[in-house]
Parts: C-alpha cells; sequence; structure tokens
C-alpha cells in the first residue's frame, strides 16, 4: 500500500518561531521563579507551555492535524496507559498518609507525632548540603 | 494465486485493505503508541516519586543542573526537527539535493545535542553523582571519605607492589623490602604510599571517634581539616594518579534523584543515537536519494518528533519544576 495521502502544507516556519518563543518564555519563567507566589504556579506555567509546544509538533511536524481518523484509535489506548499509571501509583507513592520508614526521615519527626514527615521535610530542605 | 484467479475473472478492481496511509507509516504510529507508554510511565512514576517524596534535591549547586544546557538543547532539538520536515518537504518537491542537505543539518544538530548532554553527564560524574553513590547525610559521607581514601591508598600500593597478595602483606613488603627475584621498590612511591597511609589512618580514627564534624559553620561549609587532606594527596604528584576521593557533599534523596534523571536523559539519549542511525542511513545514499527514500524520510522524521516531544517535557520537569 504506497499510495500517499493529500499532502498539506502547514505553515513550519511559524510553527517553528512559537516553539523559540516558547521556549524563552520557559527560560524567562525560570529565571524569574522567585517572583511566582508558590513552586506550583511556576510548575503549572512551565507545563503549560510545554503542552503548548507539544501540541504544536504534535498537531503540525507529526501532521496529526490533517490525519483521519485512525489516529484516535491508534492513540487513545496509549493515551489512557499515560494517564491511568500515574493514577493509579498516585494514591500510594504520591500522597500517603502514613510516615515512610526511610533513614533520610529523622526518628525525631515520627517521635513527635508528625506523621506526614513535615518536619523531615523542613529540616531536609535546610540540609541538603553544598 | 494471482488476482485475476481470485476474482474469478471479474473486473472489478481487488479489494484493498487497510487505512490510506502506507504501511511503514501505520507501523511507525503503532510503534510510537509502545513508545508514548514507554516514556510516559518513566515520566509519570518521576512525577508521582517526586510528590511523595518528603525531600528532593533542587538546589543546582547539588544536583549539578544546568538549565542553560538544557535550554540550549531544547533549542537545538526544536530546530533538527524544524530541519527533518524541511527536508520532507524538499523531498515532495524532489529536490534531494536539498533534503540531503537538511537531513545533514539535523545529524550536525543531533550531535550537538549529545555534545551538551556529555558536557551535563560529565559533571555528574566528577562530583560522583551516580545512583547508589550518593551519601545522603553526613555520617554516610564521611564513611565514603574514608572508604574513597582506603580504596585510593590499596590503588597505589598495588601500583608499587605488584601480584596477587593481599593489602596487608603487600604494605609489610614495604618495610621488609621485595622478595627473592622481585625488582625493587621505588623510593619515591613508598614514601607517597607512607604519606597517604599514614592521612588515611588519622582520617579513619577521627571519623571512628567523631572527632571529625563534615561541616563547619552555619552555612554547612566543608570542614577544612578535611578539605586540607583532600588537597594535600591531590597536588602530591605520585599520589594524585591513585587518589579518586571526591569531595564529601551529602545530597538528601539524591540517589532516587540521580536514578531518575539517568533513566530518563539516558533512554531519551539512546533514542537520539536511534534517530541518528535513521538519518545517516540517509545521508548514506548520498547523490543516489531519490523520490522511493520520500516514505523513509517522513517515518524518520516522524520519530525525530517523538524524540522532541519527550524532551519538550523532560526540560520543564528535570530542569526547572520544583515541586516544593
Amino acid at each position: 500500500m504506497e499510495n500517499h495521502e493529500e499532502h498539506h502544507h502547514p505553515p513550519y516556519k511559524f510553527i517553528f518561531m512559537i516553539l523559540i518563543v516558547c521556549t524563552g518564555l520557559s527560560w524567562i519563567a525560570d529565571v524569574l521563579k522567585e517572583s511566582f507566589p508558590g513552586p506550583a504556579w511556576l510548575a503549572v506555567t512551565v507545563l503549560a507551555i510545554s503542552t503548548m509546544k507539544a501540541s504544536c509538533v504534535m498537531l503540525y511536524f507529526m501532521h496529526l492535524k490533517f490525519e483521519r481518523h485512525w489516529k484516535y484509535v491508534l492513540l487513545a489506548p496509549t493515551f489512557i496507559l499515560a494517564v491511568g499509571l500515574p493514577l493509579a501509583l498516585f494514591p500510594d507513592v504520591g500522597v500517603h498518609y502514613y510516615d515512610v520508614d526511610v533513614p533520610q526521615n529523622p526518628i525525631e519527626s515520627r517521635a513527635a507525632g508528625n506523621f506526614h514527615g513535615e518536619a523531615a521535610v523542613e529540616g531536609h530542605a535546610a540540609g541538603t548540603h553544598h | 494465486m494471482s488476482h485475476s484467479e481470485n476474482s474469478h475473472g471479474s473486473s472489478a478492481p481487488p479489494l484493498k485493505m487497510g487505512l490510506a496511509i502506507p504501511d511503514s507509516k501505520l507501523c511507525m504510529w503503532l510503534f510510537l503508541g509502545t513508545e508514548i507508554m514507554f516514556f510516559t510511565a518513566f515520566i509519570g512514576s518521576y512525577i508521582v516519586l517526586r510528590l511523595g517524596s518528603p525531600g528532593w534535591p533542587s538546589d543546582p549547586k547539588d544536583t549539578h543542573i544546568l538549565v542553560l544546557a538544557g535550554g540550549i538543547n531544547t533549542f537545538v532539538l526544536i530546530l533538527s526537527s524544524y530541519l527533518v520536515v524541511l527536508s520532507h518537504e524538499a523531498m515532495i518537491e524532489k529536490n534531494y539535493r536539498k533534503a540531503w542537505n537538511f537531513m545533514a543539518g539535523t545529524m550536525v544538530l543531533a550531535f550537538v545535542f549529545l555534545g551538551i548532554k556529555s558536557v551535563e553527564y560529565a559533571g555528574k560524574f566528577t562530583h560522583d553523582i551516580v545512583p547508589g553513590h550518593i551519601a545522603e547525610d553526613d555520617e554516610q559521607a564521611l564513611a565514603k571519605l574514608v572508604r574513597e581514601f582506603d580504596s585510593s591508598r590499596i590503588s597505589l600500593l598495588n601500583a608499587i607492589v605488584p601480584g596477587d597478595d593481599d593489602a596487608n602483606k603487600k604494605a609489610s613488603k614495604l618495610t621488609t623490602g621485595p622478595g627473592e627475584g622481585e625488582a625493587a621498590f621505588d623510593p619515591g612511591m613508598v614514601a607517597a604510599y607512607q604519606k597517604l597511609d599514614k592521612s588515611y589512618g588519622e582520617l579513619r580514627e577521627a571519623v571512628r571517634a567523631e572527632e571529625i564534624p563534615l561541616h563547619v559553620g552555619v552555612d554547612h561549609e566543608l570542614n577544612t581539616l578535611i578539605m586540607d587532606r583532600i588537597e594535600a594527596m591531590k597536588t602530591d604528584e605520585q599520589i594524585s594518579p591513585y587518589f579518586h576521593v571526591h569531595e564529601p557533599h551529602p545530597m538528601v534523596y539524591g540517589n532516587v534523584f540521580a536514578s531518575t534523571y539517568f533513566l530518563m536523559t539516558g533512554f531519551h539519549a539512546i533514542h537520539v543515537v536511534v534517530g541518528m542511525i535513521l538519518f545517516g542511513i540517509v545521508l548514506l545514499q548520498g547523490s543516489k536519494l531519490d523520490e522511493t527514500w520520500i516514505d523513509f524520510i517522513e517515518n524518520s522524521g516522524l520519530y525525530w518528533h517523538f524524540v522532541d516531544l519527550v524532551w519538550i517535557f523532560l526540560f520543564p520537569l528535570l530542569y526547572i519544576v520544583d515541586f516544593g
């Protein structure tokens, strides 16, 4: 089966410029990271920029915008697994009500009745030596 | 069995199964589907691990993460992706020389990407930021320091006294002299060994007796007694080739950081190398490049855009985001 489908000419140069501008914005966000209200804001900002860049690459460089409906059939299972795996791991690994019993987590924080290890986080944030 | 036999002499065109895209392109997309699952498993696990960890090393001084290097590499990959689409366009326009040139540009940029990545990796290896090697507290850092002093001491000893004897037997030979038929020991090397052995012994005892804290001062400055000892060995011409001791910088949760960093960037770099092999196959065609290569270049391009896509997410996640 070697019949070539209809060929489209997306505005490659324009898409390339958008990608460069977005990369610059990510870098500026890192430089101004202290100006963000919190780390979550920085994370949301740079990941939103990355999602926009990824969309541009997939839609135009990979021509998904011009492909037919087979793209949904082919990519839906991978998308479900991609989202499902982190969601499945999140309740146990990402957020847990119990204390993590590792040597890095000082025993004092547990003895003080801190079940979430906040004291350990504060202690270690100050204690990342260099 | 021919089509004419199969259709019992009918003049109707044979049935054609499948999608209206080349088989090779369908296969590439199926492969990319598995690749998406492959990388999202790593990236998803990393995000979950990082969110669930009570701490994470985020200070670039600790992790030796170079945001500028990551940013330049992002630009390099985006530019290379752009050149790939231009190469494909040139192939469709039957301008094969132009397509070859764009492909060569992509190849050069892939080398640039790996070069920058190598510089970053070299920084990690120099500071021993390697999974399983990172001390996570002062006690582990001091134990590692003593262990590295010891292995350096034994390396120097093995250079002076060749053979399969154990270290204690070799050390005693330095005072009793070489055995019958063995070459004389270099007196300068012996003096260097004694200097290193003395320093190692003092350090080990001080650490055992908990007399020597790793840090002094409020800013966690490394103990000058330790640093002076390391410096003295590094500046000794005869000791330094055998002296492989790293500055003892503990990094809390450094091992899980290093594991996830090398897993994701390492697999990504392998994918870059595979892409370079695909481009190399095209470039090897030289002037023989013709329209039969259009599908190959399109599929190689799809693969390369996917490599770019992965990096688009790795860059912020590894270099910028601090989950607090």
